[in-house]
């Protein structure tokens, strides 16, 4: 947007000079620099000081500006990327456009890279004389504003997600929650007890579950998958897919009839295929929503003719073979993408033999066998032969902290977790042996070293520091070879069963979502974080936030605590009454466009379409990002990006390369 | 067609089965296997051993010859063999500096041609140009299952044969780079192919006691005790190998291995080139049988000789 601006050649620009301390004038002559444009056109005045981005500098520039009617300054000193808001904040408290400010960077850019004083004052003095051309040229602007829509949508309904649903939700704002599968819970529903106070892990997260579906301001989809985001910050537009569940969730009444006549027996995912269900199921009994599911794939095929067993026993008629995908659409201001992680496979530790046999089993696994809910009712019993372990070894780091053939990265919970393990499966089987691998125990977290320190010392678990090389049987033991790196020996331990933590991977079912998003991500797949340690709970993408382990491993109090941040932020920006966008955007001469459309194929937000009827390009600003892709290319000058036009550049390098 | 070929001095003397049954199977594969002129001992383990430069003189002038003679492939049977040379020409393919070094030790090289006396010096450096492959690896890859497959006259009826990797043929990953050491699959397929069925035991990449055999004949007895009788147990009626040295501990100590351990009744250890010239037709007094310490030759009595397909 542009608001009357004074004439080029009456404009009054005032020069501001810093030495940041001796990071510039160590190296530039900075009064020198100040000097040499005090007589250039367009300089009414020149100085400068020693910190301008203090309170005294910004101060002085204030005043300045006042006293001498500056029309536009310029601030020689750092990257723009550093202080800009800062001095377009000073402009705006002196009655000035904050576009009217130009930054020169002579420190990144200069000093910083160069050590001839003398040359460096040259090329800080011909730096500043470009940005005297284009100040000279620059409009006043007004930020562009936008709504917000003050909805979420919190992508996956597991701890973080649900968390992070209830947050928003209890702050005021509608929520839509998504969950793929047919409950929400995640994998903390899964899990026996957590550590360290040994709470059943589905005693504490049921009620949570519960509250999300009773919430009036939760619209709770689960089997239901993002199909597409368009738009932008306080304005998305989602694509949601309703996967058809063949039941309605309404009618159903759970009696349980038609689990107990469908024919197809499939391995139970809730079990970690350790048990097995039906093609129509419930996966859990407090499977929220309380409904039972038909799995497609292995029905025997939705069809009265094919089976149908289900269909004729079911009183309330809410099995429906002809419900079919659809689609649903839903306008958000802000995204929590709180996806998860998966366990690395154990096929790519063949030495270990998790896909040979069957009682070497991993971590998730191993909570089913624990859990009061599992397969064997938390008894402990081996896969194979449903035998009690009289001796199980568990082995940490599979597949973490490997930079050679695995993953770099720690994975955080596992050394807890198999603390855990160990323990229980103590007080399970008391005359079992336990022994745990371990290349370092890490124990950082409240009551976490305590917890560690009670399996070893009351639960009598043995420690071996060193890493296992391989796994085979023998007859119907399991025999463990590894290496105690304390004493420096070679070991075998005789084992009925291995539980192996295998480290957090991404998930690789939302790859494509993430992809779609144009969410940033980290090399392991994670999603990134805005700043490492400034903004972990969002996304470098405007409206985007992160819940747990989507963004790398954590526990279950990380990712609460994750989750309900990232809420807080969501709630930040609901409480704006709207967004200012910046104005730096390319719009389109509509009477230099020949409606080429060169410029929609560079945009890479979107932002520009070619309107056929009018025979030229049409640029939703608020999309556009002022990359400027589109200027560059425009062939008839139609393009041209606000305070950055043709005419600016080419003065600015006519500027620098006069002398 | 033609394919370079290292025997390696080994297979010469101790191992000739497994030199004259590689060329009669490859020969049925129309495959005719041509030695580079002059070539000389590897350098067995020594070369790799110690970070000195001149030990790789000898595998690279090999590879050398190869090229000059040609040769874009070579290929080899035994696992140090194999080793030595993949390893010496990765090593002349990553590092500039190594490259540099060796090529000017090199260079000066006096070659004699043995009919007209002429001398050859001046040779052009070596860049790591030839590609080294074990024959498993050809099979797999330029052979091809199908090819093999096709030309098998003999039904060895699911033989239940255990294939022994030992150390060498896979390890260090990043170099030998041809399948995944912690669960190899292709020993396993080539004895599919044949018609044998691969018996899956826990030892398959264990050390069968290497050079130990030498200093101490003791441990070298016992590891290959724990390989044979795990591949026993699982059913196995012959281990196979691709290395001389393995063959050596496995066969010639089973006298010492039943002295010691009482348990064990023997258990005959087989080239798996033997295994493929069978397979393909071959007769069996050319399989060298008569080099085994352990009887072997009542494994190819068993399947019919007549052939069952042409």
């Amino acid at each position: 947007m542009t608001v009357k601006t004074k004439k080029k050649e009456d404009k009054r620009i005032g020069l501001f000079v810093c030495h940041c301390g001796v990071n510039i004038a160590g190296v530039v002559d900075v009064k020198k620099v100040a000097e040499a444009l005090k007589d250039t056109p367009g300089v009414s005045m020149s100085t400068d000081y020693v910190y301008m981005c203090s309170d005294p500098g910004q101060q002085m520039i204030i005043d300045t500006i006042k006293e001498k009617h500056l029309d536009g300054i310029i601030v020689a000193a750092c990257s723009p990327t550093l202080h800009e808001k800062t001095f377009q904040e000073a402009a705006r408290l002196a009655g000035l456009n904050p576009y009217q400010i130009e930054i020169a960077n002579i420190r990144e850019q200069n000093s910083w890279v160069h050590s001839d004083k003398d040359k460096a004052t040259k090329k800080a003095v011909k730096i500043v004389k470009s940005h005297v051309a284009k100040a000279i040229r620059n409009e006043n602007l007004e930020p562009i504003k936008v709504d917000v829509k003050k909805r979420a949508l919190v992508i996956g309904g597991g701890v973080s997600g649900l968390q992070a649903a209830l947050d928003i939700a209890d702050h005021g704002y509608e929520v839509i929650l998504v969950e793929k599968n047919p409950s929400i819970g995640g994998k903390m529903i899964q899990l026996s007890e957590t550590f360290p106070t040994l709470d059943c892990s589905q005693c504490i997260l049921t009620p949570k579950m519960v509250e999300v579906s009773r919430h009036p301001r939760i619209k709770l989809l689960t089997y239901h998958e993002v199909d597409s985001v368009s738009g932008f910050i306080g304005n998305f537009k989602v694509r949601i897919k309703k996967k058809p569940r063949f039941v309605d969730e309404k009618l159903c009444n759970l009696c349980g009839e038609c689990e107990k006549v469908c024919p197809q027996i499939v391995p139970d995912e809730f079990n970690m295929g350790l048990s097995f269900r039906k093609a129509i199921y419930m996966p859990f009994p407090q499977a929220i929503p309380g409904t039972y599911t038909l799995d497609e794939d292995h029905c025997l095929g939705l069809s009265p003719v094919r089976c149908g067993k289900c269909k004729d026993v079911c009183e309330p008629r809410a099995i429906d073979f002809d419900m079919k995908e659809t689609i649903i659409e839903e306008e958000v201001g802000a995204i929590v993408v709180a996806t998860g992680y998966d366990l690395y496979t154990m096929q790519a530790l063949g030495e270990f033999g998790g896909e040979k046999y069957e009682d070497v089993v991993n971590g998730l696994e191993f909570e089913r066998i624990l859990s009061a809910s599992g397969p064997t009712g938390g008894v402990v019993r081996r896969p194979s032969d449903g035998k009690v372990p009289k001796s199980v070894v568990f082995v940490q780091c599979c597949g973490s902290r490997d930079t050679e053939k695995h993953l770099p990265y720690c994975s955080k919970i596992c050394c807890m977790y198999t603390a855990k393990h160990a323990m229980l499966y103590r007080h399970r089987v008391p005359d079992g042996q336990a022994t745990v691998f371990y290349i370092d125990v890490r124990t950082g977290g409240k009551a976490f070293d305590e917890f560690y320190q009670r399996t070893v010392e009351e639960d009598k678990v043995l420690y071996i520091r060193g890493k296992v090389s391989k796994v085979f049987k023998e007859g119907d033991k399991l025999i463990v070879w590894g290496v105690d790196t304390l004493t420096g020996k070679k070991v075998e331990i005789e084992a009925d069963m291995v539980v192996l933590a295998m480290a957090m991977v991404k998930t690789d079912g939302v790859q494509d979502l993430l992809k779609k998003l144009k969410i940033s991500t980290d090399i392991h797949g994670f999603v990134a974080e805005a700043h490492p340690k400034l903004r972990p709970v969002e996304s470098l993408n405007a409206g985007f936030f992160l819940a747990g382990c989507a963004h790398g491993p954590k526990d279950i109090p990380e990712a609460v605590s994750q989750a309900s941040a990232a809420a807080a932020k969501v709630g930040d920006l609901f409480a704006q009454k709207e967004l200012s966008h910046e104005p730096t955007v390319v719009p389109v001469n509509d009477e230099l466009c020949s409606g080429c459309g060169i410029c929609v194929t560079m945009c890479p937000y979107g932002a520009r379409t070619l309107d056929p009827s009018k025979g030229v390009v049409d640029v939703n600003e608020i999309l556009c990002e002022g990359c400027g892709a589109c200027a560059a290319a425009c062939p008839c000058g139609a393009a041209q990006q606000r305070n950055q036009t043709d005419d600016q550049i080419f003065s600015m390098l006519r500027a620098m390369l006069r002398e | 067609m033609k394919l370079h070929y290292y025997p390696g001095c080994t297979l010469k003397e101790k191992a000739v089965a497994l030199d004259i049954s590689t060329r009669e199977a490859m020969k049925r594969l129309d495959v005719e296997l041509v030695e580079p002129e002059g070539w000389t001992c590897c350098g067995a383990e020594y070369p790799l051993t110690e970070e000195k430069i001149v030990g790789l003189a000898a595998p690279i002038r090999v590879l050398r010859q190869v090229r000059d003679e040609g040769g874009e492939v070579l290929v080899t049977t035994c696992s140090f063999c194999f080793a030595v040379l993949k390893r010496a020409n990765k090593a002349l393919r990553d590092d500039p500096l190594k490259r540099k070094r060796i090529n000017a030790f090199l260079r000066d090289d006096i070659q004699i041609d043995p009919l007209t006396k002429a001398r050859t010096t001046d040779f052009e450096d070596y860049n790591g140009e030839v590609q080294v492959l074990h024959l498993l690896e050809y099979l797999r890859d330029r052979v091809g299952t199908p090819k093999i497959k096709s030309r098998l006259k003999r039904d060895l009826k699911g033989l239940a044969v255990a294939p022994y990797y030992g150390c060498r043929l896979l390890r260090p990953q990043e170099e030998m780079a041809f399948d995944e050491p912690d669960a190899p699959r292709v020993f396993e397929d080539f004895l599919e192919a044949v018609g044998c069925s691969a018996v899956d035991y826990a030892f398959k990449q264990e050390c069968c006691g290497s050079y130990l055999s030498v200093s101490l004949p003791d441990a070298a007895t016992e590891a290959s005790y724990r390989v044979l009788r795990a591949a026993q147990m699982e059913g196995a009626r012959a281990v196979t190998v691709t290395c001389p040295l393995c063959f050596y501990n496995m066969d010639s100590r089973q006298a010492a291995i039943k002295e010691k351990f009482l348990d064990f009744s023997g258990l005959p250890v087989l080239y798996f080139t033997q295994i493929l010239a069978w397979a393909l037709g071959v007769d069996r007094e050319v399989l060298g049988l008569g080099e085994h310490a352990v009887p072997a030759d009542s494994l190819f009595e068993e399947v019919p000789t007549t052939e069952v397909r042409t």
